[in-house]
């Protein structure tokens, strides 16, 4: 049996204003900013500026990755609590292998390298160890990761030997802090590419960094996302299995390697995630990536992925993580303080899985009714 | 003599644990000259308490004392109170010395060691308001630490220093209400406020632990405030995150970054030019004193002071050569 007319006519707006809802209230919020950063602060100071954009798009980057990897597990109906340690041990573990080969005496560029592949390598391994325990075994995903992300950190700080990993080489910072380009507004300004030009005094106050690193790291991986989740086979295998992995392995779908498969890819990015901050803060620390998993769930699901599994986008991830980002820089400089910043940013996390359960209740109720 | 000294404790040690007996009053057994056991209790895991564990292992090795050092994994009266009742519970300890992670919480668990017979001195952190002497707690032997009000005072003033006396200056903290971190607050903004009338503080945002939110929040302070002349982040995660927003700003040198304490990764980040100075406490003092108290109160002595200010050394790229302020960074082998 099908819904009956009245209440398709019904769903069909709200969940077409769910799925459109992360894009207007980022427009709102912006809008909103723009408007009132000025006269807060008698117009001397704007919100939409290259500077703060970019000052934007760096904060989102560890939170959108640990977010991406997680957008395709719950999708997929699972969660991975265990992205913000594995991020921590990538942190370490890249650190630890930059240090080691470059006083080896391999060049920097090549150590950068090798201390990629050991995030991949070691946060990939905690993957694949989530995913089969899941998969295989059947033990519930927020339970097995929730006991991995315990082990992660253990191994984090043993590896570490609790404290900060420092003596990377000295120009590692720049890999994680320069731009492509740099751009001096007014009077001796220009455009730079590449180099941070070497100027002093007023001209540095003028100078924006357009597209750091991180950002642009992140961005690839933003679009490798896209392509994997909207237009390949294991995108929809990914929805399948979401929507109802009874069906899904009805349809002949790997079920249990799809979801090994998964948890590698959550892992993975929070690997590049934990690699980036390295390069960031030139150390490695096991303990950067705890406080950040609260805030990438947040972002995933005030981007609408369903935490029921089977529905999302990349893209509204990276909308919610733009949201709570706007959200911070956009307080601070209204010098909001600190107190109502908590309360401002846990209401709109609120509203917007409000917004998303209505969206899974109408679905639900309406699934219900064909099956009566 | 010492030595054979020392030997024979260890043997009436040894002979103590075959036996299975347990002293129940430490005192009656320190009287009898057999060697005190000390537990080590310190509030988490990080290179502060390292340090302090060094000073605590140097002291009991020179004393010839057996010490049990348990090191919680995170900090948290939960976490913390049930190590402490399985060290209460070994009941072969005489004394512990602890880093209470909660003024008033850890009254009660530690009241209860010490009607167990256990004799507590509390290091870096204190409980109630720190004076045995005459305030609300008075069970523990000895305060040994620094005092985070005093260190935020401190730290204002090397940073009012370092910017001239005069502008704003920003406060990236870590949490809200943890006692720690408020004091260092609470010191720095009294110490601008009565001192230096010329400066301005703003703040504290809170990173909660997060460095990539201190680097955003001071970035979007540094857009609001095109002047701001000075950052006081509270732990060295919010002033690495603060430094790195200032560097990349372009204004690493111009806008003064001063860290709460003195691990190698903070000095690293003087030396590339990310912080500009670095407050030190002492936690090898104190881990050691805290042996040395546990020792002279077990022998007797009752003139002990109740409270130890172990202070500070401020760390700037001048004197950071100086072997005698770099002593003072938190070294772990």
């Amino acid at each position: 049996m099908t819904a009956t007319p009245i209440e398709s006519r019904m769903q069909r707006p709200i969940i077409l204003f769910s799925r459109i809802w992360p894009w207007i209230f980022l427009g709102l919020l912006i809008a909103f900013f723009v408007a009132v950063v000025p006269l807060a602060s008698n117009g001397s100071v704007n919100f939409l500026t290259i500077r703060n954009s970019q000052n934007i798009l760096v904060a989102i980057t560890p939170v959108l990755l640990l977010g991406l990897g997680q957008t395709f597990v719950i999708i997929g109906r699972g969660i991975d609590l265990s992205v913000g340690w594995v991020m921590s041990l990538a942190s370490v573990l890249s650190a630890l292998a930059i240090r080691t080969v470059f006083n080896a005496g391999l060049p920097l560029s090549l150590s950068i390298v090798i201390g990629l592949l050991a995030a991949l390598g070691g946060a990939g391994l905690f993957g694949f160890m989530n995913g089969v325990i899941i998969a295989k075994l059947k033990v519930p995903a927020f339970i097995v990761t929730l006991g991995s992300s315990f082990i992660v950190r253990g191994v984090a700080l043993l590896m570490s030997e609790n404290t900060t990993v420092i003596g990377l080489p000295p120009g590692i910072r720049d890999y994680g802090n320069e731009a492509l380009v740099y751009y001096i507004r007014g009077e001796g300004g220009g455009l730079y590419l590449l180099q941070r030009p070497d100027v002093g005094g007023d001209l540095v106050r003028r100078m924006d960094a357009i597209l750091p690193y991180p950002v642009v790291l992140t961005a690839i991986v933003v679009a490798i996302a896209v392509f994997l989740l909207h237009k390949t086979q294991f995108g929809r295998h990914t929805y399948a299995i979401g929507g109802s992995p009874e069906a899904a392995i009805r349809t002949g779908i790997p079920v249990d390697r799809h979801v090994i498969s998964l948890y590698i890819l959550s892992a993975s990015t929070a690997g590049i995630a934990g690699f980036l901050s390295t390069l960031r803060f030139a150390a490695g620390s096991a303990v950067i990536g705890d406080p950040l998993l609260l805030s990438s769930i947040a972002a995933v699901t005030i981007g609408g992925v369903s935490l029921f599994g089977g529905a999302g986008t990349v893209i509204g991830t990276v909308i919610g993580a733009l949201i709570i980002a706007v959200l911070t820089t956009g307080l601070v400089m209204l010098n909001v303080e600190a107190f109502w910043q908590f309360i401002v940013i846990g209401i709109v996390v609120i509203v917007a899985v409000l917004i998303d359960q209505s969206r899974d209740l109408i679905i639900s109720r309406d699934r219900a009714g064909q099956s009566s | 003599m010492e030595r054979r000294m020392f030997l024979s404790m260890l043997a009436a040690a040894a002979a103590v644990r075959e036996t299975g007996f347990h002293p129940f009053t430490s005192t009656a057994y320190a009287a009898e000259g057999k060697p005190i056991k000390i537990g080590f209790l310190p509030g988490v895991v990080d290179p502060f308490y390292q340090v302090m564990q060094l000073g605590v292992e140097s002291a009991a090795k020179q004393l010839g004392i057996e010490v049990v050092t348990q090191i919680p994994q995170t900090w948290g009266v939960e976490v913390q109170t049930p190590i402490l009742d399985s060290m209460v519970a070994r009941g072969d300890l005489n004394y512990i010395i602890t880093a209470p992670t909660d003024k008033d919480q850890m009254i009660g668990p530690l009241k209860t060691a010490a009607d167990a017979g256990i004799k507590i001195i509390t290091v870096d952190t204190f409980l109630g308001d720190g004076d045995y002497a005459t305030g609300p707690v008075t069970f523990p032997v000895s305060y040994i630490g620094s005092d985070n009000m005093e260190g935020g005072r401190i730290s204002a003033r090397g940073l009012a220093k370092a910017i001239g006396g005069k502008g704003l200056v920003y406060i990236n903290s870590t949490n809200p209400n943890v006692s720690s971190v408020e004091g260092r607050e609470k010191g720095f903004k009294e110490v601008m406020e009565k001192e230096f009338p010329d400066i301005k503080v703003l703040g504290p945002d809170y990173n909660l632990d997060d460095m990539n939110k201190a680097q955003q929040q001071t970035a979007a302070v540094l857009e609001r405030e095109r002047d701001l002349a000075g950052v006081f982040g509270t732990n060295v995660f919010s002033a690495q995150g603060a430094g790195n927003a200032v560097v990349n700003a372009g204004l690493g040198g111009h806008v003064q970054v001063v860290a709460y304490d003195a691990t190698k990764a903070a000095i690293e980040l003087m030396n590339t030019g990310v912080v500009t100075l670095v407050l030190a406490q002492k936690p090898f003092d104190m881990g050691y004193m805290g042996v040395q108290f546990a020792q002279a109160d077990a022998a007797g002595v009752t003139s002990l002071p109740r409270r130890v200010e172990t202070g500070f050394a401020i760390i700037d790229k001048a004197n950071v050569k100086d072997p005698a302020v770099a002593r003072f960074i938190y070294q772990v082998p």
